[in-house]
């Protein structure tokens, strides 16, 4: 392919970058997190959890942070000249730069995944192969999802100060997604909303689970088998269990059973692979059209 | 696609930004084999014009044609076969001249050793340091280095000789000659009119987005009613000199 060069070029600004590194650590400091909650969920498949927990916080802005830059930065240092002046396609170039960052950011955190998975098989001993596996996947869905959200974002700005704040803006919603969510629910239904005891809505639910990180947390709690919601392994358990109350959106304890048939797990998905397609075809849309300097 | 057609054609390119008009109507032959400087005060749409042969930029209207092909549909084949010198440029800082080269050769998928290259344009000193430290005469020779790979049918120059100190224009100069005898079209804008005197077979002056004024260093002298021992300078002034303030800065 003749993009390869390009994706080989971007995916080593990536991996020679202290920024992935950085992310790498942080996964592994901030996910190893032995709890007694997390072990009476899961028992030794917390290691997969650890992954959860990491990624979670982790792995959405620290892949923004390493692809928004990604065509801004040669618009504002001027290199962008020789790359749109090579034998590609601006279609090509996107991708390059896409499919380059998401190599990338995808090696350095499934270097942390398995350091973790090496920290856990060694504190608490085997864990299910398919669950971990199937983890693995949905990290790297979600690492495709963030990178093509950035390279988004580098593509329709003109300035990084610009791009930045795009960054910025994004991050915050999905860091008070719920809030907002539950506060447009209330506005427009009247009906408030108590985590303690949420509403059996199914579009609050379904909205709850339409970000990125929403999602890759509904498909990780799917595959270790805790419950059908947004929050963390250990939360969902907690709050599946009758004797202890918790402010969490969990679809088996609002509706006291699976729910619509849209809030099945599996289906997230396809929210994530949303947030791969839709970033990117409006990016080759805005790149592929008018002036590209 | 036709191997017949002129390196560069024109017909009636327009470029606008809002009201302002930085390439107008512009119709331009550059044939095959030739060196045409393509001379202009700042601003006056040179490197835009660069631009919208290469795909950087789209017309407002009319049509550009490179090695017989449409830019924009054939952006691949045109860059392929199109060696590139940009305007205000910047490198990766973090790379070295090496790798920027071997960059391009990969894309190209041309058999360049980089080493070469550099050494063809006088970085043989500095192959592996990074460009963070390159000064701006070694930018625009390691530029020229990345135009020349996979020995392309026609180079564009955008400002060629830019930074360089008289080793490099001097460089620069021996290199667009070897081009030429090569069989290369060679395309520069610059309004550093000394070199495009001793190198050009034609010359087209551009002003406020128009070409106005177009042939050898003999007939722009014609035209301008100047003597003919005079320099090029005076030839460029007069022909421009009429039309300046006429309209703002350009890009």
């Amino acid at each position: 392919m003749r993009w390869s060069p390009l994706a080989r070029s971007e995916y080593r600004t990536v991996l020679t970058s202290k920024g992935a590194w950085i992310l790498a650590l942080l996964v592994v400091l901030w996910g190893f997190r032995p709890t007694y909650a997390g072990w009476d969920a899961v028992g030794r498949n917390i290691t997969i959890g650890y992954i959860q927990i990491g990624i979670d916080l982790f792995l959405p802005i620290g892949a923004l942070l390493l692809s928004y830059q990604s065509l801004i930065g040669e618009r504002t240092t001027g290199s962008i000249k020789f790359l749109l002046g090579l034998p590609l396609t601006r279609t090509q170039i996107l991708f390059g730069k896409a499919s380059g960052r998401f190599v990338g950011v995808g090696a350095a955190i499934v270097a942390a995944a398995l350091v973790l998975a090496g920290i856990g098989l060694v504190e608490h001993g085997p864990f299910s192969l398919l669950p971990f596996l199937g983890t693995l996947v949905a990290t790297l869905l979600l690492a495709s999802a963030m990178v093509a959200v950035g390279v988004f974002v580098s593509t329709i700005t003109r300035r990084t100060v610009t791009a930045a704040t795009g960054v910025f803006a994004y991050f915050l919603a999905t860091v008070f997604w719920s809030q907002i969510v539950t506060s447009i629910y209330t506005a427009v239904t009247g009906v408030p909303v108590d985590p303690y005891d949420a509403p059996a809505s199914g579009p609050l639910f379904l909205a709850l689970r339409l970000t990125p990180d929403g999602a890759y947390n509904v498909l990780t709690n799917w595959l270790l088998g805790v419950g059908n919601s947004t929050e963390l392994f250990h939360i969902v358990y907690t709050k599946l269990d009758p004797s202890v109350s918790v402010n969490a959106f969990v679809v088996e304890a609002a509706f006291g059973g699976g729910g619509p048939w849209y809030l099945h797990p599996a289906l997230s998905l396809f929210v994530l692979l949303g947030w791969l397609v839709a970033p990117l075809t409006l990016a080759r849309r805005v790149f592929t059209r008018g002036d590209a300097l | 696609m036709s191997d017949a057609a002129p390196a560069i054609e024109t017909e009636a390119l327009t470029k606008e930004y809002g009201d302002a008009r930085a390439v107008d109507r512009l119709d331009l032959v550059v044939e095959r084999g030739e060196t045409y400087g393509f001379l202009g005060p700042n601003g006056a749409g040179k490197s835009t014009t660069i631009g919208l042969l290469l795909d950087y930029l789209r017309p407002t209207s009319g049509t550009a044609r490179v090695l017989g092909n449409d830019p924009r549909r054939d952006v691949v084949e045109v860059h392929d076969r199109v060696g590139i010198l940009p305007d205000r440029f910047g490198l990766y800082e973090d790379r070295s001249a090496r790798q920027h080269v071997a960059f391009v050769t990969e894309t190209k998928r041309a058999g360049d050793d980089p080493e070469t290259l550099l050494e063809r344009v006088g970085l043989e000193d500095a192959v592996d340091d990074a460009t963070k430290d390159f000064s701006s005469g070694m930018e625009q020779r390691l530029a020229l280095a990345m135009a020349l790979v996979g020995d392309p049918e026609l180079l564009i120059l955008d400002e060629p000789f830019g930074g360089l100190d008289p080793h490099g224009v001097r460089r620069v100069r021996e290199i667009v000659n070897e081009e030429t005898e090569r069989g290369t079209t060679v395309f520069f804008s610059s309004h550093v009119l000394g070199q495009v005197e001793l190198v050009c077979d034609r010359i087209g002056v551009l002003h406020e987005g128009q070409l106005v004024a177009e042939g050898t260093l003999t007939e722009l002298r014609n035209r301008a009613t100047v003597a003919d021992d005079t320099t090029i300078e005076d030839v460029f002034v007069e022909l421009t000199d009429a039309r300046v303030g006429d309209g703002g800065e350009r890009r």
